[in-house]
């Protein structure tokens, strides 16, 4: 087999300029399928981990004030499409004043939503535990003051038209990323917005501090849950409504981009299997022509004594350098449009997740699916190189 | 001495064109070791024909002995082993054909050397001394191209004897040379294939060049019978 391959390199390199010229034409189909399917796995991929990693995604919220019970939480906790769940208070007491130490008078007014251990809004935020709490970012904003901060959050009830407040040093130890919470928000652990509660409620007095009072069989007024996949979310919207539980959640949003996705990988399968089928078979074609019109060459290799698998050998041979330096100058085309894509401003989302993803897994399949391709292709152009009959070798053209 | 080709009761038919049948018989055709024959004929007449049939590259229609180097090739064809017939190509012929028939991607010296790879018997010191015989050697380095025909043609018989082959067919190899260069050419074909006790076999239009380059000359006895043309060729 060595004096064929041999031969046929001999031959590439008698003829470099028509070889590189078929390189180029493999690169200039296989480089722009390169790209496509990058932007392909850029797009999805983008999609996919905005919706994944957006926690607001997978929230789900019930819309009116009901009374859930500890079995409730421990209930609903437990279920393997709910990756975290943490109660919430009447949503009318659930709203505290800010207020700066040294600029008294100047409040403003804070959502306060209790939170724990694993909550997805705060995630790679530092957790809210007794005095300390985090802020939003509209808050820290509306503030004018950036984390680590003390605050003075302040609760007011209205007892027998009497106006009362607790006041409640706290700590802002950090603020939560912009996407957690839109407006101006104030996360507490758990005890702490139970203890404002419990003021508004008129069962502690203005001075108590935490621990909050123990309750026999505390019932609270709603949830504020995430599903563990963004899919899970539209089994749990159906679940909730069927058991007559009012939510609020992005179910519809969520099967729409869903169905987006599908489609979106389906039309570039489709594109990029057309494209590839058309790649492959005018490689094909042109490796037929080739043997054609290197038919008197090879027949006077069949006179002179090579055999019909070094015939074949001859052309495949050609087809895997050709095709090898294809895919190379391919890669190196795509990756250079691909940096140039991604250079393009195409939106927030473009810093974060390039909108043209080639890895090099990709490369290695594409090189790999050309290699393969016109191989096969270069077999049965060799098998008709076979059959070439060494007479066509003694009379000359 | 035993003959290095030995033919008998060999035919080939072939077509039905315009001119209508043809058809070659050979009941007996042998040449020994280092003898120069000269098919000769006008063209239609059967040489082209003949040395496919000699260099194993055409099948004929009935054969009861082709031996070739002492195998019998009647055998390989019935059982149609092809690749069996290019290894007996390969070790025991050399061609040297009308343009030459070097491969244009490889040198000179590449060319003289591929019979040699592929009757796997590598000898540098042939290659030399037949460059040098034929007066080749500043060429060997180049690719074909760059060799006025002349030259090719001696490439060519280089190529054609570097594996020391026991028959050498030649196919009207000086047709394309100027008149005094055919003569040399031819000389030095006979010589050299002399030199290396090969059996030469010439296919030729022209038999007073060949009978003046030292050639037996051998005439394909020509005639009709119907609408067949038939050409015999007959050696003892």
């Amino acid at each position: 087999m060595r004096l064929p391959l041999s031969l046929a390199l001999a031959d590439l390199r008698h003829e470099r300029g028509l070889a590189l010229t078929a390189a180029i034409a493999c690169a200039a189909v296989l480089a722009p399928l390169i790209v496509l399917f990058g932007l392909k796995e850029g797009v999805i991929a983008g999609l996919r981990a905005d919706l994944i990693q957006n926690p607001r995604a997978r929230e789900i919220l019930n819309t009116q004030n009901r009374a859930f019970d500890a079995a409730f939480f421990a209930a609903e906790a437990a279920r393997p499409e709910i990756a975290f769940i943490v109660p919430r208070t009447r949503t009318l007491s659930g709203i505290g004043n800010i207020e700066i130490p040294g600029r008294p008078g100047e409040t403003q007014r804070a959502e306060l939503l209790g939170t724990a251990p694993g909550d997805p809004l705060l995630r790679g935020v530092q957790q809210p535990d007794g005095m300390g709490v985090v802020l939003s970012s509209a808050l820290a904003v509306r503030l004018g003051v950036s984390a680590p901060v003390d605050l003075s959050l302040r609760i007011v009830r209205i007892v027998d038209g009497r106006r009362e407040t607790m006041v409640l040093p706290v700590r802002a130890l950090a603020t939560a990323p912009p996407a957690a919470f839109g407006r101006e928000g104030l996360f507490l652990s758990l005890p702490l917005l139970l203890l404002a509660e419990d003021f508004q409620d008129g069962l502690i007095g203005p001075d108590d501090t935490l621990p909050a009072i123990a309750h026999e069989a505390r019932q609270y007024a709603g949830f504020r849950l995430y599903a563990r996949r963004l899919e899970d979310v539209v089994t749990l919207d159906a679940d909730y409504r069927r058991r007559n539980i009012e939510i609020s959640t992005r179910a519809e949003e969520i099967a729409g981009l869903i169905g987006l996705d599908r489609n979106l990988g389906l039309l570039f399968t489709t594109i990029a299997a057309l494209g590839g089928a058309g790649y492959l078979v005018s490689l094909g074609l042109s490796l037929w022509a080739n043997v054609a019109r290197k038919r008197r060459d090879l027949a006077l290799l069949r006179l002179s004594g090579l055999s019909a698998a070094g015939l074949a050998a001859f052309p495949v041979a050609q087809a895997a350098v050709t095709a090898g330096a294809g895919s190379l100058l391919a890669a190196a085309l795509a990756l250079a449009v691909a940096w140039f894509v991604n250079q393009l401003p195409f939106g927030a989302r473009a810093e974060e997740y390039p909108v043209c993803l080639i890895l090099p897994e990709h490369l290695a399949v594409a090189a790999g699916a050309t290699l393969a391709g016109a191989m096969l292709a270069a077999l049965f152009a060799g098998l008709r190189a076979a059959a070439v009959q060494p007479a066509e070798g003694i009379r000359d053209a | 001495m035993l003959p290095a080709l030995e033919i008998t009761d060999t035919a080939k038919r072939r077509g039905t064109g315009t001119s209508g049948e043809f058809a070659l018989l050979i009941p007996h055709f042998a040449v020994a070791p280092g003898e120069a024959i000269a098919i000769t004929g006008p063209s239609g007449s059967g040489k082209s024909t003949l040395l496919d049939m000699l260099a194993l590259a055409l099948k004929p229609d009935t054969a009861k002995r082709f031996s070739i180097a002492e195998v019998d090739a009647a055998l390989l064809w019935q059982r149609d082993r092809a690749d069996a017939l290019a290894r007996l190509r390969a070790g025991t012929l050399g061609y040297v054909l009308q343009q030459g028939g070097l491969l244009p991607f490889l040198s000179v010296r590449q060319n003289i050397l591929l019979p040699q790879r592929l009757a796997g018997r590598i000898d540098p010191a042939r290659l030399a001394a037949l460059a040098d015989r034929l007066g080749i050697t500043d060429q060997l380095d180049k690719k074909p191209a760059a060799l006025s025909v002349g030259q090719r043609q001696r490439a060519a018989i280089a190529r054609a004897l570097a594996h020391r082959p026991g028959i050498v067919l030649a196919d009207e190899p000086t047709a394309s040379v100027h008149p005094e260069m055919a003569d040399t050419i031819l000389a030095l074909l006979v010589d050299t294939a002399r030199e290396s006790g090969a059996a030469l076999v010439l296919a030729t239009h022209d038999p007073t060049r060949a009978e003046a380059a030292g050639f037996t000359l051998l005439p394909l006895a020509t005639g009709r019978e119907d609408d067949t043309a038939i050409s015999v060729l007959e050696r003892q």
